[in-house]
């Protein structure tokens, strides 16, 4: 920023014009509403609340040894972690197949362009609606197809482990749509001549796709891997709509427990959720670190 | 139309192959026919939930259990939509969402535009220090921050408000880091010579170098559009009533208070991605080459 004494600020001026200061109102907001946050968070991590949620008492790392020793905050840990991997597992490779099975002549491609790319379309609310009236009970639209297949449909969203499943679902099926753009991309970059090399060695189909196209797509592919992870860790919305994180707190994850926590029926406890946020700062900023000496590593070699 | 879209195309897969020997004919033709079949199966798997909740927010509720999956067209009917809307204020929230949108992309393409030129053109000291710390707000987890934000809107009176909704995403990392991207890649010459002819900051950056980077804007306010049409987790605190819902927490409800209807579930879904279905069929390329390519680079 322009500083110095008040000569060399107007000098400044001139030459600069407003330029520098343009960076202000974006600099004051995310000032505001992001880094004033941050570090409020960990100031409220560090104190005991009161009826309404209002920190009261410093009392140190006792929010985070209370929270850390807690078993069932282990599980919403575990269960985090087992959606987001789940989640973006099953979207990444689900648009990689997808891409690479749609590569080249086929008939009908501008269709299943589309319908692939559909899902991209609903939100994490919209889509958790939809898979709401696929997994209801009894009148659910999944089970009365599958029944009229012949075939059994679980019980979605009742027991723990469908549970589970059923939020994974709903998640890579939304992130799908997002995986398939990116995907798409990548796999028209490739260089054509590059193929063509290939296919006079005698490369086609799958051989083509695992040995040239995949190394060719791995920074797109690494990119999905690591933005969908995290983004699983942060989902809210499904377990809002599907299983308001039962049953049983089988689908309570980090951000459900924090929900709770500051904003459910119970007294709010602000300070024990913004553990819970800084945690999930934490946790993000390693994946986020990790991203940059993988994709550091690969430039290098 | 929809419907149509599931039954299998005809299938030529002969016409594909360019077959040099009796032999290779076969392999080629099996080849291809497996891998259309798969395609079918894969598509008509992830087409499913669209199907599902587009035919049956237009048949009676049940009608999937009566009759299966293609349900008949005598029995199309709006009344899902109609229940839909007495149950939850769509139509209010929706002109909420609309309003949202307007209000947050608006505000993010001018701050963003504004610190993107102000991180490309001058030079200034902190300017290395400033983009840094704007990339650091990319790794913070929106949900981190929330709580600190309720203290603070609910402090200066703007809880349940469409303001309160949006003011904290007046400014977004994102954007101005596409923004700046784009402007880095404009030739400093233009600027410079915008600049030589006696150009304020202000016009250079309106006439000059957003019209230059127009993919690129076209870009960033999908991206910011998007991210505001499909927020949640901030619009579900900082609401209490319809006055200020956006459609994403309506529907959220709709999915809770009419949970024994799914025809009337998926009657509300339907209303809230007719836009951006719209914009995914209509600007699919568009997605393709900017949406994915601007986060990789």
């Amino acid at each position: 920023m322009p500083s110095h004494t008040s000569s060399s600020l107007a000098a400044r001026w001139r030459r600069n014009g407003v330029g520098p200061w343009l960076v202000l109102p974006a600099a004051a907001l995310l000032a505001v509403f992001v880094f004033r946050p941050l570090v409020r968070s960990l100031q409220l991590s560090t104190y005991a609340s009161d009826l309404i949620g209002n920190p009261t008492r410093f009392v140190g790392l006792d929010n985070y040894t209370s929270l850390l020793s807690d078993p069932d905050f282990l599980h919403t840990v575990v269960i985090s972690v087992v959606i987001a991997l789940l989640g973006m597992f099953l979207a990444t490779f689900g648009a990689l197949c997808a891409v690479l099975l749609l590569r080249g002549r086929l008939p009908g491609g501008g269709i299943f362009n589309v319908i692939f790319s559909l899902p991209f379309a609903y939100s994490a609310a919209s889509a958790s609606t939809v898979f709401a009236g696929l997994f209801a009970p009894s009148v659910g639209v999944l089970n009365i197809i599958l029944g009229n297949l012949g075939v059994p449909g679980p019980h979605w969203l009742d027991s723990p482990v469908a549970a589970v499943w059923s939020i994974a679902i709903a998640t890579a099926w939304y992130e799908f749509g997002f995986a398939f753009l990116v995907l798409t991309a990548a796999v028209r970059d490739v260089p054509p001549e590059v193929i063509e090399a290939a296919q006079l060695d005698g490369a086609a189909g799958f051989r083509l796709a695992a040995r040239i196209l995949v190394p060719i797509m791995r920074p797109s592919i690494l990119f999905l891997v690591v933005t969908q992870t995290i983004t699983g860790l942060q989902s809210f919305a499904q377990i809002q709509v599907l299983t308001r994180g039962g049953p049983a707190g089988a689908t309570t994850n980090l951000v459900y427990r924090m929900y709770q926590l500051a904003f459910g029926n119970g007294t709010p406890d602000f300070g024990r959720a913004s553990v819970i946020a800084i945690v999930l700062v934490l946790i993000v900023a390693v994946i986020t670190a990790l991203q940059f000496r993988l994709l550091g590593r690969e430039k290098a070699a | 139309m929809i419907s149509t879209e599931l039954r299998p195309a005809p299938m030529k897969p002969e016409a594909d192959a360019a077959p040099s020997s009796p032999h290779r004919v076969h392999v080629a033709g099996a080849w291809a026919i497996a891998r259309f079949a798969a395609v079918l199966v894969f598509a008509a798997i992830v087409f499913l939930p669209v199907y599902v909740s587009f035919v049956g927010a237009f048949t009676p509720n049940g009608e999937f259990a009566r009759s299966g999956i293609v349900p008949s067209p005598a029995d199309v009917t709006v009344g899902n939509f109609h229940e839909a809307m007495t149950a939850i204020p769509l139509v209010r929230e929706y002109f909420v969402s609309v309003g949202v949108v307007t209000l947050q992309t608006l505000g993010q393409l001018l701050t963003g535009a504004l610190a993107a030129y102000a991180l490309v053109f001058p030079r200034w000291r902190g300017r290395k220090i400033a983009f840094v710390l704007v990339l650091v707000t990319l790794a913070i987890p929106a949900e981190s921050i929330v709580i600190p934000n309720y203290e603070l809107v609910s402090a200066i009176g703007l809880r349940n408000t469409i303001l309160g909704v949006v003011i904290p995403y007046v400014a977004a990392g994102y954007p101005v880091f596409l923004l700046r991207q784009a402007f880095a890649a404009v030739p400093t010459e233009i600027w410079e010579a915008a600049r030589m002819d006696g150009a304020g900051d202000i016009r250079a950056l309106f006439t000059i170098i957003m019209p230059a980077c127009r993919p690129q804007v076209t870009n960033a306010v999908i991206w910011s559009a998007l991210a505001a049409w499909n927020g949640f987790f901030w619009p579900l605190l900082i609401t209490d009533t319809a006055a200020a819902r956006t459609i994403q927490v309506g529907i959220s409800q709709l999915a809770a208070s009419e949970a024994a209807s799914p025809a009337v579930i998926f009657a509300g879904a339907v209303l809230v991605v007719v836009p951006t279905i719209l914009l995914v069929i209509f600007a699919q390329r568009f997605l393709i080459n900017g949406l994915t390519r601007g986060v990789l680079r």
